[in-house]
């Protein structure tokens, strides 16, 4: 914006702002009644004992002493954080493969974008749904492939032991696509002139991909992994559809731990001090993951 | 860039396929499932060839109130997009044309926390309100999914505007609201149509508010289908159908609309 003109009065400067206010008025104040204010009201919530329709006490700081002595919630923060490591380096790695492909834009490549967007487009209900029937333990075609190479039927979903990795190959599968869509935006923005330099130095693919390629991408890898981690700490709607958790606790992340308190124990307080402690967590990592980008840029 | 040799692109096609049957397998199984008589959903070992049949939808519509539901989820996706483009227009504007970015910061900040931190206090609120169970607390929830999205993309297209030509038709005497109506809306009706793209199918697929908040009036698709899950299916036929039902809309959406979805997609990224 060029500079006011000297001897232009804060009256006349304010006159220009005022259509600004006017204008975001509505979204500001639906962001204020929609978020900001129930933000600080689960702030105000974690502070008491409230059962609906029971009982609401001021306890202070009881709730978040309860949720460091409570197993659940330990669990909970084990399960999110093995959610979150083994579905982002899947997606990261996969996704990077899949956007190489992609670059090479021989005919066909824009099919295979068609393609790729169509598990982005399902709601995760009805992939849940999906992947319950082809991972059924007795009828399951997956299990059916298993056995034709020679290997043991599984549980997958309902193994206690198996169904984290389970759940990250599911958001994998729906996910991937995503990241690769952002890494090909990168690709597509690579400089030409690092390749052509390395073409007269004789460097190989592999030297071309580790040094130049991979450092190259750095940022858009890391706006990809901020934008799944939001969503990888907050992982829901597939475990609920599939697992609610189980079995016993063995999926039971934060979010569904903090759900189920809230609205099937209904105990508002408790689930508000789990339900903070979850969006501080993912603010954090968030702020951390840009830190390192703009370190980059 | 040199040529690929004839064995590189051999063995990139080969790939292609191999990742396109990764990611179709698992929904044409689906799809097929929901055509399949019940005794063949699960047979084991599976079969693919059967004689389609379409009475797992018909028991779905009958015996559910299937199209009472989709008509919710329709209601509930459509009013949250229509409502997001009404309060993220003017605000984009205003946030492009002063070149400020703190509006944009606010409203994706908002939307990192958990969909469940913003239920409790909403629960307790649209309850004591009498507004539990309605549209009206779906359509303005839903919104808060809508809205910060299509106010990001809009502002990278109201970038995009020449300044010259608003500038110019301020001289000529339109005020700040005739330049958005006449010169920016219309200039901009591209990013209108790539937020509508993205925010509906978010909305539609969009699970846990209405989980909570709606009641059996209002109650969206993919509730319905979550609650068909809960009840310990037996009748997995009728069950694919439901998902069917689910995610073919927003299939369909993309499919058609693949260039603006991908523009949708990927704004965020650019911008971010």
């Amino acid at each position: 914006m060029t500079a006011l003109p000297t001897g232009v009065s804060r009256k006349t400067r304010w006159t220009r702002r005022l259509p600004f206010l006017w204008l975001i008025a509505p979204a500001a104040l639906f962001t204020v009644i929609m978020t900001a204010f129930p933000i600080l009201q689960v702030v105000h919530l974690s502070t008491r004992e409230f059962v609906i329709g029971f009982r609401s006490v001021y306890t202070g700081l009881d709730n978040y002493r309860e949720m460091l002595a409570d197993p659940i919630f330990w669990s909970g923060m084990r399960v999110t954080f093995e959610l979150y490591f083994l579905s982002l380096a899947a997606q990261l790695v996969i996704g990077l493969y899949l956007a190489i492909l992609l670059h090479r834009a021989l005919k066909g490549s824009r099919l295979l974008r068609t393609v790729l967007l169509s598990p982005l487009a399902m709601p995760p209900v009805a992939v849940g749904m999906m992947w319950l029937i082809l991972l059924d333990p007795s009828f399951g075609p997956v299990n059916y492939l298993l056995e034709l190479v020679g290997m043991n039927k599984s549980l997958f979903l309902a193994s206690p032991r198996l169904v984290v990795q389970t759940l990250a190959a599911i958001d994998t599968w729906q996910y991937t696509p995503f990241v690769t869509l952002i890494l090909l935006g990168g690709l597509q923005a690579l400089p030409e002139e690092p390749y052509e330099a390395a073409e007269i130095d004789g460097a190989s693919r592999a030297q071309r991909f580790w040094r130049i390629t991979l450092p190259l991408l750095r940022p858009s890898i890391i706006t990809a992994s901020i934008l799944r981690s939001v969503d990888l700490l907050r992982f829901f709607d597939t475990i609920y559809i599939t697992t609610q958790g189980g079995p016993g606790t063995a999926s039971t992340t934060l979010n569904i731990y903090a759900y189920r308190t809230g609205f099937v124990f209904f105990r508002m307080g408790y689930a508000s001090a789990l339900m903070l402690t979850l969006m501080v967590m993912v603010l954090a990592i968030t702020f951390l993951l840009n830190g390192v980008r703009r370190r980059f840029q | 860039m040199r040529k690929p040799g004839t064995g590189e692109v051999a063995s990139t096609y080969i790939q292609y396929l191999v990742v396109s049957i990764i990611i179709l397998a698992p929904a044409a199984w689906m799809i097929a499932s929901s055509f399949k008589p019940s005794a063949a959903v699960v047979v084991y070992p599976p079969i693919l060839i059967f004689e389609p049949t379409i009475a797992n939808y018909v028991r779905l519509f009958r015996t559910l109130p299937y199209l009472r539901y989709t008509f919710n989820s329709l209601v509930i996706a459509g009013g949250s997009t229509a409502f997001g483009l009404l309060l993220a227009i003017p605000a984009a504007f205003a946030v492009s044309w002063y070149r400020t970015s703190w509006p944009t910061s606010v409203a994706l900040i908002a939307r990192m926390a958990p969909g469940g931190l913003y239920l409790l206090p909403w629960y307790m609120i649209f309850t004591e309100m009498g507004l539990h169970g309605s549209f009206i607390s779906l359509v303005l929830t839903h919104t808060v999914i809508t809205m910060p999205i299509t106010l990001l993309i809009m502002a990278s297209f109201f970038d995009e505007i020449p300044r010259e030509l608003m500038e110019c038709g301020m001289i000529d005497g339109c005020s700040l609201g005739g330049i958005i109506m006449k010169i920016a809306i219309p200039l901009g009706a591209p990013g209108m149509v790539v937020s509508t793209v993205l925010t509906f199918i978010l909305s539609w697929n969009y699970f846990l508010f209405a989980l909570v908040l709606s009641r059996i009036r209002t109650t969206p698709l993919t509730v319905a289908a979550f609650r068909f899950v809960g009840e310990g299916v037996t009748d997995w036929g009728m069950l694919m159908a439901a998902a069917t039902v689910l995610a073919l809309p927003p299939l369909l959406i993309a499919f058609l609309a693949q260039k603006w979805l991908v523009k949708g997609l990927t704004f965020g990224a650019v911008k971010g």
